[in-house]
């Protein structure tokens, strides 16, 4: 391992790691078959080596198991953002980065030529022009620089007064502490209180699923197609037998399970006419492609649709164009009167109507009922009966019952 | 604009507070930021470059560094920041951190950047109706006086609405404020004076709370919140096994990912989890495991098994009568 280096060039190798560790955390060397043990090793080590103290190891009879030991309850940031601070660089970058940085800190304007010069008499730091103008313009790309083109003389600036206002409002600070935990693209925010040097100490989050920032890169990518309205280019690793195809589509918004944290890009696939949902974590790279003349009519027919969606299926097995589904419950008032306003804050539009005393039923029509199995398992104890259009999804909920009084041996 | 980027690496973070520290460094206090801030295996990579002025960042004078920088030095904020920055503008619960005249401030400063999202781009389809209003001032008062006395450790007076209609009055110290993603709403993790001199964690809905008024008197000795939370979990964590069709395995992984927990594998197709919860999450965790159905099958503790089990039998018995 002699050719170890803690960090990387490119992302997204790394994030199929971490997340293979952090989600199911009990891979051993042996089980990482698609990969050379020396890579396992290396991957393995440099895991270790940001995570360190999330890594729990558990040695077993074939191999060392390790895996990511995290509880959100527990924590005032998301310990993955680690892994987006890991970029590699040269040894010109960091030190340019400093001195170019701190040269400009009092708001002059200077040329490459005087950036050179002065880096050579103020730090006794030699680098030819080329290198000064080139690390100039990519920090102007970037936004840390101005640059400003007079006559044929184009010079460099630099403005840190929203840094100061930042940093002398305690208010905002909170605010910073609080959407890098909870909100979208959390790790910028996260970068701007190191930045700021402020740490949160007041915020915590439940239901907060940490292993999605590893998307953070595909989603900005998204995010700034849909903005610009264009089609796009996905290459989508198929979970289940990890073939990779290219999809074309119109990207339109993100979908966002608050329950599993999972996030998916809702597009629509002119090929096929129809709109599908895609998830993040399967979406492994994004090209921009050309703009979309009827994207606003695409937004408006998605808008309509979306109030027939339970999640993020927009057909059914039994391929209805939409299922009806009638739950009938029981319900002890008042003192079980919070089953009711369950079904009214969880229920996504469906009716809730109280057909007797004690007695409630809830009916909604979907594209996909199936979907709605998971919740409805959630009044398992107070279910008197399940009517589903689609009978698939009736015979279903009524077999697993089934199974599960057989496995926990339940008596009539 | 670049997400994974060197200008946000961590080593350049390290190294700007070594470089602001206008004082004489030694090695020993050098491998100390390092070892603090950086990661397990950072000062093998970052102590040599600097010895031999391959990062030329400061000046050395025997066993002592001087830095280099000749100012206050402040990283300026880069376009992926202020379009991050610009994003959160519209989001609601900013009002509940910033005042009118701060968000036009920044409203104003921020008047030639395109936000990297609008809030019109994301559709959280799960999220629960009855999220905490936000627009709210006697809301938006209490939210702020929460959060001063929880960074000044501070006691607040909490007149409340309690779940089942009563009004109590009580004086806490709120330890964290939660928000909770899929409830779109704020809670106040708070502690409270024990009988026994202890400090006991209450959790109480914001939204709940009719006023909230600060009290000249401060928590005068440190609790450890994070040991609080870990003790309040039940000794004997939920032993579940997962069987992977249907792409449980995967599904639970993700959808128990926010709980601390240990997964091995006990055969070809199984997998054992254990999940360490406490009494306040127990209700949901056990809403949760019944979602799945017989995916997943509980093996322990005996007082999950039992809730379980009562719910399955209260179950069997509606829908046999109900026939």
């Amino acid at each position: 391992m002699s050719d170890f280096h803690e960090l990387i060039k490119s992302f997204p190798k790394t994030r199929e790691y971490v997340r293979d560790f952090f989600v199911y955390g009990f891979k051993t060397r042996t089980e990482f078959k698609h990969k050379s043990p020396r890579t396992y090793d290396n991957e393995r080590r440099r895991l270790e080596s940001w995570l360190n103290p999330f890594v729990h190891k558990d040695h077993l009879s074939n191999g060392a198991n390790i895996s990511l030991a995290i509880d959100s309850n527990l924590l005032d940031t998301n310990p993955l953002f680690r892994v987006w601070k890991t970029k590699s660089f040269t040894d010109n970058d960091i030190v340019l980065h400093f001195f170019i940085l701190d040269l400009l800190q009092d708001g002059d304007k200077m040329t490459a030529e005087e950036i050179t010069d002065d880096l050579l008499t103020e730090y006794e730091a030699f680098f030819d022009i080329q290198t000064v103008r080139r690390k100039c313009n990519a920090y102007q790309k970037e936004g840390l620089l101005q640059k400003q083109r007079k006559g044929k003389t184009v010079v460099y600036s630099l403005d840190t007064s929203l840094a100061q206002w930042l940093k002398s409002n305690e208010t905002i600070l909170d605010a910073l502490a609080f959407f890098q935990l909870a909100g979208s693209l959390g790790m910028i925010g996260n970068q701007l209180t190191d930045q700021l040097d402020y740490q949160n100490q007041t915020f915590r989050v439940k239901h907060s699923f940490f292993v999605h920032t590893l998307e953070d890169e595909i989603l900005l990518d998204l995010l700034n197609i849909i903005h610009q309205q264009k089609s796009a280019a996905l290459e989508i690793k198929s979970s289940k037998k990890g073939v990779i195809n290219t999809t074309y589509c119109v990207p339109l918004q993100i979908f966002i399970s608050t329950r599993s944290g999972r996030r998916f890009l809702c597009a629509y696939i002119d090929r096929s006419k129809r709109f599908t949902c895609f998830r993040l974590d399967t979406i492994k790279s994004v090209t921009s492609l050309e703009k979309t003349e009827a994207y606003e009519e695409l937004q408006t027919k998605l808008n309509r649709n979306r109030r027939q969606l339970w999640g993020v299926s927009f057909q059914g097995r039994e391929r209805h164009h939409l299922d009806k589904l009638t739950m009938t419950i029981q319900v002890f008032e008042p003192k079980e009167s919070y089953i009711v306003d369950r079904l009214r804050r969880e229920g996504r539009g469906g009716t809730v109507t109280k057909t007797a005393p004690n007695i409630y039923q809830y009916e909604i029509e979907v594209f996909d009922c199936n979907e709605m199995l998971p919740w409805i398992r959630t009044f398992i104890g107070r279910i008197l009966s399940l009517e589903c259009s689609a009978k698939s999804v009736e015979r279903r909920f009524y077999e697993d019952l089934q199974t599960m009084y057989q496995t926990y041996q339940i008596e009539e | 604009m670049e997400l994974f980027s060197e200008i946000y690496n961590c080593y350049y973070q390290v190294l700007r507070h070594l470089l602001c520290t206008q004082t004489a460094l030694t090695k020993q206090q050098i491998a100390d930021q390092i070892c603090g801030e950086g990661f397990e295996e950072s000062l093998l990579s970052i102590i040599p470059k600097l010895e031999n002025g391959s990062w030329n960042l400061f000046h050395q004078d025997g066993d002592l560094f001087f830095s280099k920088l000749t100012s206050s030095f402040i990283t300026p904020i880069s376009d992926l920041q202020k379009s991050y920055l610009k994003a959160l503008l519209t989001d609601p619960r900013m009002q509940l951190f910033l005042s009118q005249e701060q968000l036009e401030n920044l409203q104003q400063m921020l008047s030639s950047v395109t936000p990297l999202w609008t809030q019109e781009q994301f559709y959280y389809y799960d999220r629960f109706i009855d999220g905490d209003p936000y627009e709210n001032e006697n809301y938006r008062r209490n939210f702020r006086t929460l959060l001063t006395a929880q960074k000044n450790h501070q006691y607040v007076d909490i007149d409340y609405n309690s779940p089942n209609g009563n009004r109590v009055h009580h004086h806490y110290v709120p330890a964290r404020l939660e928000y909770s993603v899929k409830n779109d709403k704020f809670r106040v993790l708070a502690l409270k004076n024990a009988r026994d001199h202890n400090m006991k964690l209450e959790i109480l809905n914001i939204s709940r709370m009719q006023n909230v008024s600060l009290i000249e008197k401060t928590l005068s000795f440190e609790v450890d919140f994070n040991a609080l939370i870990q003790n309040s979990y039940y000794r004997e964590p939920l032993k579940l096994h997962i069987i992977n069709k249907r792409n449980a395995l995967e599904r639970a992984m993700l959808h128990f990912a926010n709980y601390e927990k240990n997964t091995t594998k006990i055969d070809e197709n199984t997998y054992e989890c254990l999940i360490y919860y406490n009494q306040i999450m127990e209700t949901e965790l056990l809403i949760e495991v019944m979602s799945f159905g017989p995916m997943l099958t509980v093996i322990g503790n005996d007082k999950f098994l039992k809730s379980l089990k009562a719910r399955l039998q209260r179950q069997k018995k509606l829908i046999t009568n109900n026939h």
